[in-house]
């Protein structure tokens, strides 16, 4: 196991490097003028020239790029060019609303998706079909639309939630309820969808299985067949797919962060990308790359534990 | 348990659950006479006032006062400044300052601080540093006198005071780096609550309670930023906002039937198509003044107006706002849209052929409609419209610092003051960026720039005048936007700027 997981950082520390390099190169390539769009359209020319040099932009891209990865490497992830502040302060500040969408929606998920699929595999029938059926919706339903009809009816009509804006756990942990409540639910949707049926077919499968017939034959009660044995053998699947959708949050947190004004990392990414501020998008590229190699590494852990076959694959 | 009785404890916890996030949720929604939270799509990129952006500017008001005090309708009152006067030949500015007034440290705020804060302003490489290119130096007279000396008159001074750059920092903070950018330092009626404030989403002010002047109505105020109007639409809705500014004719409609919002319009940013090459460098056409009447005459600004701004603002025929002396009303209409004439004289300047115009495009100020109304109202007179389709920075880099267009559709805010739009749209600079001009050009802004203020007022009427004869420019309307408050909040507009100061806020009765 341990080999394993030094096998995976070390080809997570290389991953960094190549995307970081290629991202930096690619967002130095567009036909920008960085200090323009700092002082405005009515600034004069040399004051421009001017921004830009303070900037270090008037150096060629690579030499530009070493210096960010000899500061980086440093834990000196620079200043954002928009908003001056210290990038890793900024994004460390964004990190907490993220990390309460992206928990909130996995254990939603994990709790719906897997009571939804047990109950479809065990009992089939009618409640299989209702399943089933609500699956293809759930999948089917454009994220924004969710987000925006949620945001109508429980915010604006109902007044039950507030329409936009965070607070944080340390200031209210009621009022932090409050306002990841909808953008959880809004994202659980699609989650749930895709798990529970991932899960449904994997209890159908299990409970197939010889050993299933030799456990009911022995007498041993329904409850403890599948809660013991059957879903700890289904839950592999379920749980890869648990990992891909945690990473595909990142896009859905993009929408849900817009609509409901949240100050995450999803929203940050949009506003300073489209700003063209390198320092930041740097940090966020890397801050995603990171977690997306630590989902997949955990995901392959858990695998690993609950069924020890996995581990020799 | 049966299935049924099953179902309905999942149900009856799911109510639990929603009730209690339905609770809390209540109780953050109403935000009480106490605090004002106002949303914005505008932000600053520093705290620094030396890098201070007049759109900006209510950012910057709550924690630092500005030496002259602009009232919603434009009129310049004292603040940090409690007299000022000219010498005869307007080179010399003299300021009276207050004399009561602090820093946070106890640093009194003096002509030394004058000095420093606007020589560091000249110098801080800010967008707005242009404004004090006139500022010779700043001499004191003693601690509560001022006197700003003018390499030549300029008449915005008061204006450039009473904004940006009459923004007075603490000057001991000017050597500890970098600091101000993101934690002010002022006299202002608010202080930064660095702990509750997000920069870059949400900035949270406390009342400052050894404010030298008369406390806001509000013990803190916040200002959030939002990069869509939905979402700020919605707060509006649920009173998570109080009050914000709405440019989008979509948006406008959909809150105005909403009958808890108080609504207040203004006019401020125009639309139209700037034209730069007056001197025909890139399209010889253009040189000819009658070419550039034809392309006025050409545009059907009514109907514009009604497709792309569902009749949400005025036509307009000139670059100069309302609220400056140079507006003359008869102006708006002058040319009415005439394709027949529009041809005539493309054809007695010899263009009766037409001739391309290429013009780039950012679909963000140039939607389809707008795209398309153009190109045909152009076409209809013989002039090929092309539109080069280009994202927003790519587009700054080309047009400003290329400058490879003969012209640029935008939408520009109208100033309150006359001199900032001609130093902005006549003088040779950033508008002007081929620098064309004429000889009557030349004596009219130099008697705006020099002469009594009756006099700057006549020759101010007349440039402009002349500017919409000779088709400098191509204006199509001046956009309503609309002042929002969710009801608990009176919005007075501010002249000259798009967002209000934040002393125009005040509870609703």
């Amino acid at each position: 196991m341990l080999t394993f997981i030094a096998r995976r950082t070390a080809s997570g520390a290389l991953l960094l490097v190549v995307i970081s390099l290629l991202t930096y190169v690619l967002l130095s390539v567009p036909d920008t003028d960085i200090g323009r769009q700092l002082l405005g359209q009515s600034a004069d020319q040399a004051s421009v020239d001017a921004k830009n040099a303070a900037l270090g932009l008037d150096r060629p891209v690579l030499e530009q790029y070493a210096d960010w990865l000899t500061h980086a490497v440093r834990g000196d992830l620079g200043t954002s060019w928009f908003t001056s502040e210290d990038v890793a302060t900024a994004v460390w500040g964004r990190l907490p609303v993220t990390a309460s969408l992206m928990v909130g929606v996995t254990l939603v998920t994990t709790t719906v998706s897997f009571l939804l699929g047990v109950w479809a595999g065990v009992r089939r029938g009618a409640v299989d079909r209702f399943v089933q059926v609500l699956g293809v919706v759930g999948y089917a339903l454009p994220g924004f639309l969710v987000t925006l009809v949620l945001v109508l009816v429980f915010a604006v009509r109902l007044n039950w939630f507030p329409a936009i804006g965070y607070i944080p756990f340390a200031e209210s942990p009621g009022g932090w309820l409050s306002t990841i409540a909808l953008p959880v639910l809004s994202l659980s949707v699609a989650s749930v969808a895709g798990v529970s049926q991932q899960v449904r077919g994997a209890v159908i499968d299990v409970l197939r299985q010889d050993y299933v017939r030799t456990l009911r034959a022995r007498g041993l009660p329904p409850s403890r067949i599948v809660f013991r044995h059957v879903l700890r053998n289904a839950s592999a699947p379920a749980l890869s797919v648990l990992g891909m959708q945690f990473v595909g949050l990142l896009g859905g947190a993009v929408v849900v962060e817009q609509i409901f004004g949240l100050p995450g990392i999803g929203s940050m990414t949009v506003t300073y990308t489209t700003r063209g501020d390198i320092p930041v998008i740097m940090a966020l590229v890397m801050l995603t790359v990171v977690g997306v190699v630590l989902i997949n590494l955990l995901v392959d852990i858990v695998i690993g534990w609950l069924n020890p076959k996995a581990r020799a694959a | 348990m049966t299935r049924s009785t099953r179902t309905g404890a999942a149900a009856a916890c799911l109510a639990a659950a929603l009730a209690v996030a339905g609770c809390s949720g209540a109780g953050t929604t109403g935000s009480g006479s106490s605090t004002l939270n106002i949303a914005t799509m505008t932000f600053p990129q520093s705290l620094d006032p030396a890098q201070a952006v007049g759109s900006a500017l209510p950012f910057f008001q709550a924690t630092y006062d500005t030496l002259v005090k602009r009232e919603p309708d434009g009129e310049f009152r004292p603040m940090l400044a409690t007299a000022w006067k000219y010498n005869a030949d307007r080179t010399e500015l003299a300021l009276t300052l207050r004399e009561d007034v602090k820093f946070a440290d106890g640093t009194a705020f003096d002509a030394a601080a004058v000095k420093a804060n606007m020589e560091r302003f000249k110098k801080g490489g800010g967008a707005d540093a242009k404004w004090l290119k006139d500022l010779e130096a700043v001499e004191m007279k003693d601690a509560s006198h001022a006197t700003l000396q003018l390499k030549q008159p300029n008449p915005a001074m008061l204006f450039y005071l009473s904004d940006a750059a009459g923004l007075m920092a603490n000057p001991a903070a000017f050597g500890k780096g970098d600091s101000l950018k993101t934690t002010p330092d002022g006299t202002g009626p608010y202080r930064l609550d660095t702990a509750k404030t997000t920069i870059g989403t949400k900035w949270v002010y406390q009342r400052n309670p050894d404010y030298w002047g008369e406390a806001l109505p509000y013990e803190t105020l916040t200002m959030s930023f939002f990069d869509n109007e939905t979402a700020i639409v919605n707060g509006l809705k649920t009173g998570q906002v109080n009050a914000a500014l709405l440019q989008s004719a979509d948006q406008q409609i959909s809150i105005e039937a909403d009958p808890r919002m108080k609504t207040t319009k203004q006019e401020f940013d125009f639309q139209g198509l700037l034209l730069f090459d007056r001197g025909g460098a890139l399209t010889p056409a253009l040189k000819d003044a009658r070419v550039r009447q034809a392309l006025n005459l050409a545009v059907d600004r009514e109907t514009m107006l009604r497709a792309i701004r569902q009749n949400r603002g005025e036509i307009t025929s000139q670059v100069f706002g309302p609220d400056t002396r140079g507006y003359a009303e008869e102006l708006d209409t002058y040319y009415a849209h005439d394709p027949d004439r529009a041809r005539e004289l493309l054809r007695a300047a010899g263009h009766g052929d037409g001739f391309t115009l290429k013009l780039p495009r950012i679909s963000a100020i140039v939607n389809d409609a707008l795209a398309a109304s153009l190109a045909a109202d152009f076409e209809a007179v013989g002039v090929k419209l092309v539109w080069d389709d280009l994202d927003g920075a790519s587009a700054v880099r080309k047009v400003f610092t290329d400058r490879a267009y003969s012209g640029m559709v935008m939408n520009i805010g109208q100033s309150s003051s006359d001199w900032v739009v001609v130093d902005e749209l006549v003088n040779p600079g950033a508008f002007n960026m081929f620098g064309t001009t004429d000889a009557t050009v030349r004596e009219l802004v130099a008697r705006v720039q020099s002469g009594t203020a009756e006099q700057a007022g006549t020759a101010v009427r007349s440039l402009n005048e002349h500017l919409v004869e000779q088709g400098w420019f191509v204006p199509f309307y001046r956009m309503s936007y609309l002042h929002v408050s969710d009801g608990t909040v009176t919005v007075r507009p501010q002249s000259g700027m798009a967002v209000p100061s934040i002393y125009n806020y005040s509870p609703a009765k």
